[in-house]
């Protein structure tokens, strides 16, 4: 007799099984034909650029972090919007602690200055007027990875 | 529609302490972000008044049980129990923070980053809020939910100080081996819920007498949930984060760890473990705990393991920060004894040993931080010849260190004797000469300091070391507990005998 948790075992029994089945048939089945183009790695139809391991800068994390909670605040707001005013005064007490609380992380971050983007400065190209049209010669432009 | 509502505002009377700490934590972000970059100074006396406060709603909660947060379709238990027991330990846990607001102020690593001071106030009094709730809480989710509070804030203060290499360092290994313990712990949480179908302890409880459960799923979740348990306060198994993140911490957050985070563990532990498991309790104040796991055996073999290995691991270290991180591996063993007695009176002697261990460890941890701010390091063959440099800070280590040995007339002993007065009354003769011998064991390490303090010749000519009025007044705060309650310990064995009551046991 199998109880709750032999069920969920026969369950998980079933996901490991399906996934190695079918790796393993389609590895039976397959045509193996590998060319240097298909080990390429996929990057929309263009070949790839350096490595694979581009540092990220870490404002997209604190961007993605202030992202995320407000994400959810909107979560837990819609239901406080909906039955707030069947609870009176204390239903909107409770939901403004929550907002205040929130507008104080916000003012954190405003204030520290984590939402100020450190933008990079492009060099223009400069004409030097001394030099002949024959071999004017444009700086390349610095392009700064942030 | 208003009942839910009105629970959590009814409950509101038995979290006063909780609310102050959390309004306080609102204000000091706010008048960190009101004063800017300047005037940091006033912000540890907010933090000092904010403890103050929220040390007076706990006094005042004294002699109230009661839970909080009432869960009226599982039997009116609720999340939070609100006993004697827990105040005990909140009080254990303000009285640390106080003292550690007062380290931070004369801190030499914690000065160097005035500019984050307002981080690290906040930081603390989340810690606080976190483990305030751990010391209370009566459900897995709020045990789970606080223990997290507590570990992120001593993530981030275990690393406060960036340019610090072994900062990073601790806070790193302190994230991964606190990570993987929680982990580990949440799982047990999920198969226990998944047994019980209830997370509430004492509901777990009703239905473990009842007696209808499966015990190999049931002992397996223990065990795992133990690790997060044993995480926190060190035991043995769980215990390797413990030395190097105490090395590599600032001095006056490694000596917050040893106590307050490793009370709030201990406090926990005991409550799940009474809670959960117990059958009744007899009339000489023993414990018939229900047969389904042997937690005695288990915890006296943990306990021997932790002990032994701290003190053993203790003999070999060469800096003094190392050395104490296992010296409080030790202690946490000889702690764990006290529960395995399963008994009020073991309760009531690891509730005296709290008391005590705070102000000698505290009190060693300053002496350390204060001679680290004038050498810039702990290693004990700068201490060498010390006492001629600065001997009322060498006389205070050596009391400290002596205490933590627990050799009369100093309060360790008093902790110590209650501890093997509750063992030998068990009749748990062999255990007690074990602790005893692993006693004899860290007499050589902290002799071994006094040592080199006072009866070696410096290799270079220092010059002395003086310190301020005000750190000579909180060196002294510490130092006249070990000598008073060593000889004069009614008041704290009578207060701790009046807090062993947890919530309906």
């Amino acid at each position: 007799m199998l109880t709750e948790f032999g069920k969920i075992f026969v369950f998980i029994l079933i996901a490991i099984l399906f996934v190695v089945v079918a790796l393993i048939a389609a590895k039976i089945i397959r045509p193996a034909r590998p060319t240097h183009e298909k080990l390429l790695t996929y990057e929309c139809g263009e070949n790839p650029e350096g490595s694979p391991w581009v540092k990220f800068n870490i404002r997209f994390y604190v961007v993605a972090l202030i992202f995320l909670i407000f994400d959810v605040e909107v979560v837990l707001l819609i239901p406080w919007a909906l039955v707030y005013q069947d609870y009176g005064f204390t239903g909107f007490a409770v939901g403004a602690i929550f907002l205040l609380l929130l507008g104080l992380g916000m003012a954190y971050e405003w204030r520290k200055g984590d939402l100020e983007w450190d933008r990079p400065h492009p060099i223009p190209p400069v004409l030097k007027k001394s030099e002949t049209d024959s071999n004017l010669k444009i700086p390349k432009e610095e392009i700064e990875v942030v | 529609m208003e009942a839910p509502l009105k629970y959590i505002f009814d409950s509101i009377q038995y979290l006063k302490p909780e609310v102050a700490v959390s309004i306080f934590l609102a204000i000091l972000v706010t008048v960190d972000l009101v004063l800017g970059k300047k005037n940091k100074q006033v912000l540890p006396y907010i933090a000092l008044a904010g403890l103050v406060i929220t040390g007076y709603f706990v006094t005042q909660q004294f002699g109230t049980s009661a839970f909080a947060s009432v869960q009226h379709n599982i039997g009116n238990f609720g999340l939070i129990a609100v006993d004697s027991f827990g105040n005990y330990f909140k009080l254990i846990i303000i009285l640390s923070s106080i003292f550690i607001v007062l380290f931070s102020i004369s801190s030499i690593e914690i000065k160097q980053v005035f500019d984050r001071h307002g981080e690290y106030y906040s930081l603390i009094f989340g810690m606080m809020l976190g483990m305030m709730l751990m010391v209370s809480s009566a459900d897995l989710i709020l045990i789970y939910l606080s223990i997290e509070l507590v570990s992120l804030s001593s993530y981030v203060l275990a690393g406060f100080t960036k340019q610090s290499l072994r900062n990073s360092e601790a806070s790193l290994k302190y994230i991964i081996y606190g990570g993987t313990a929680s982990g580990i712990m949440l799982f047990g949480i999920s198969i226990l819920y998944g047994i019980m179908g209830t997370t509430n302890l004492y509901a777990i409880n009703t239905i473990l007498q009842n007696g209808a459960f499966q015990p190999l799923a049931l002992i397996i979740s223990c065990i795992l949930i133990f690790t997060g348990f044993g995480f926190k306060i060190s035991a043995a198994p769980f215990h390797f984060w413990t030395p190097d993140v105490y090395e590599g911490a600032p001095i006056a957050i490694t000596a917050y760890l040893s106590i307050a985070s490793k009370a709030a563990g201990f406090a926990l532990l005991i409550r799940f473990i009474k809670v959960t498991f117990i059958q009744t309790i007899g009339e000489d104040g023993y414990w018939q705990l229900l047969g389904v796991i042997d937690w005695k055996s288990f915890l006296i073999m943990i306990s021997i393991l932790t002990m032994t290995l701290g003190n053993f691991s203790a003999l070999w270290q060469d800096n003094l920060k190392r050395m104490l991180a296992y010296s409080s591996i030790a202690h946490a063993g000889y702690m764990l004894l006290g529960l395995a007695v399963f008994s009020d009176q073991g309760v009531m002697a690891i509730l005296i040993y709290f008391l005590i261990y705070l102000f000698m460890n505290l009190g060693a941890f300053f002496v350390v931080m204060l001679i680290a701010n004038k050498i810039g390091s702990e290693e004990i063959d700068e201490y060498d010849g010390i006492a001629y440099k600065t001997p009322l800070l060498a006389v205070s280590l050596a009391v400290f260190l002596i205490s933590l040995t627990g050799l009369p007339p100093t309060a360790g002993f008093i902790a110590k004797l209650y501890l093997f007065i509750a063992l030998v009354d068990a009749k748990m003769i062999a255990v007690a000469i074990i602790a005893l011998l692993n006693t004899v064991v860290s007499l050589y390490y902290y002799i071994r300091v006094l040592k080199h303090m006072f009866l070696t010749k410096p290799k270079v000519e220092g010059e002395r070391i003086t310190i301020g009025i005000a750190d000579t007044v909180v060196l002294l705060a510490m130092l006249i507990p070990i000598f008073l309650f060593g000889l004069y310990f009614t008041p704290i064995v009578n207060f701790a005998k009046n807090s062993i009551a947890l919530l309906g046991f």
